[in-house]
């Protein structure tokens, strides 16, 4: 008989009975997103390593207060970007964003002209420095929301803020994009 | 969604996020890793440094600790001088006079009492002991119940002469103590009760997170007796 692989309840239930590995599965699971958020919060990969770490250490330990029937990834990743947040307080600066390389081409797609590649380039990176800009409430909020894709409510829950307070800001975030690109002509 | 939100969907697609980190084995090392429990240790010297400390600030006692117990929230200290202390009635010094319930709400203590007794009142010491007035046989005597956050809270002093017993209360542990006694209190915000002269014999025991001590003329028997029905 073949053990069929346990959903996340499970896991969340084996773990607050202090099944470690059970934990391990679920760390491995959300990691990634968890320190892509830490990254975009605090600004640098070495306090986000950090940031993704403690808060999976905080998060096990807090299991007891996690509400049976919850959604988990909510719930991590409003502790880690907590994290993030309180360490970027203190970090004396932040790393810059920077895109991948910008003429790389998905499988699938028709190989654009060197000029429409270099011009979406361009203009690619001119929304990455005026999202940049942003004061930070409005900047994590669209680094949270669009950057990481996050849902709306996710993104409340790792900024520790309201639902209605992240559509104003992303509300706010996106005029101030919009005339910053006009200005520029992008 | 609009075309700068999709833009923004994009360039989240683009970015050139450093690679992510092994999280797992260093997050299950520190879980397995128990976290040493300094503060506990550090509450339990901290109030075994109080009561020592009180001890030997009376002058009389300053040479003549002679042996020391810890039950739950309580230490009982020997010593071949008992300090001077105030003598009191059953009442008076007790604490506030309030309602059961007042009491229970101050302190959070969820008292316990012998079957078919419902005094009227209970005073409140400090932040956490509360102690009723009581008849058993015939006789006043005092239960006092505190929760037990850290030894040496409830102090008796007990003379070098005073009968100090192992016993058991329900199966818990439980000290008798028959002699001249003195009992301080330290609350924990800083609140101190100075030694008061008691002359009845003592019973101390637990049950759960709660000490409790009878105090009063009973005959040993008699005070395990009332301590198995307090529930």
């Amino acid at each position: 008989m073949v053990d069929r692989p346990l959903d996340e309840a499970g896991l969340v239930e084996r773990a607050r009975g202090g099944d470690l590995d059970a934990w391990e599965t679920i760390v491995r699971t959300h990691q990634g997103l968890a320190f892509r958020t830490a990254y975009l919060l605090a600004g640098n990969a070495a306090d986000a390593e950090e940031a993704a770490q403690d808060g999976f250490v905080k998060a096990y330990r807090a299991l007891g207060h996690f509400r049976r029937g919850a959604e988990l990834r909510p719930w991590l990743l409003r502790i880690v970007a907590n994290e993030a947040r309180n360490r970027r307080r203190s970090a004396v600066r932040r790393e810059r964003l920077a895109l991948r390389a910008a003429l790389e081409v998905r499988p699938g797609d028709a190989v654009p002209s060197p000029e429409a590649a270099l011009l979406a380039g361009e203009q690619r990176e001119r929304l990455l420095v005026a999202v940049e800009r942003l004061p930070d409430d409005q900047r994590d909020a669209i680094a949270c929301r669009y950057l990481l894709g996050l849902t709306e409510a996710e993104t409340a829950a790792a900024l520790g803020i309201r639902a209605g307070t992240v559509k104003s800001r992303l509300s706010r975030a996106l005029a101030r994009l919009r005339e910053t690109l006009e200005e520029g002509g992008a | 969604m609009n075309e700068l939100e999709l833009r923004l969907e994009e360039l989240g697609r683009e970015l050139a996020f450093p690679p992510t980190p092994e999280l797992a084995p260093a997050v299950i090392e520190r879980l397995r890793r128990k976290p040493f429990a300094w503060r506990r240790v550090g509450v339990a010297v901290a109030l075994a440094l109080v009561a020592l400390a009180a001890a030997f600030a009376v002058p009389q006692a300053r040479t003549a600790l002679l042996d020391f117990f810890h039950l739950g929230g309580a230490t009982v200290i020997r010593v071949d001088t008992l300090p001077r202390a105030t003598e009191r009635s059953h009442a008076a010094g007790l604490g506030f006079p309030v309602t059961l319930q007042e009491a229970q709400r101050r302190t959070g203590v969820r008292l316990l009492l012998p079957p078919g007794e419902r005094p009227s009142r209970a005073y409140v010491l400090g932040d956490a002991l509360v102690t009723v007035v009581l008849k058993a046989d015939g006789k006043p005597v005092r239960l006092s119940e505190f929760g037990s956050f850290g030894p040496g809270s409830l102090q008796k002093l007990v003379a070098q002469e005073a009968n100090v017993e192992a016993a058991r209360v329900n199966g818990a542990q439980a000290l008798w103590i028959q002699g001249p006694h003195a009992f301080e209190y330290f609350g924990r915000n800083g609140f101190h009760r100075a030694p008061v002269r008691e002359h009845g014999n003592v019973l101390l025991w637990l049950n759960g997170d709660l000490t409790l001590r009878l105090e009063g003329p009973l005959t040993k028997a008699q005070a395990l007796e009332l301590a198995r029905r307090t529930q």
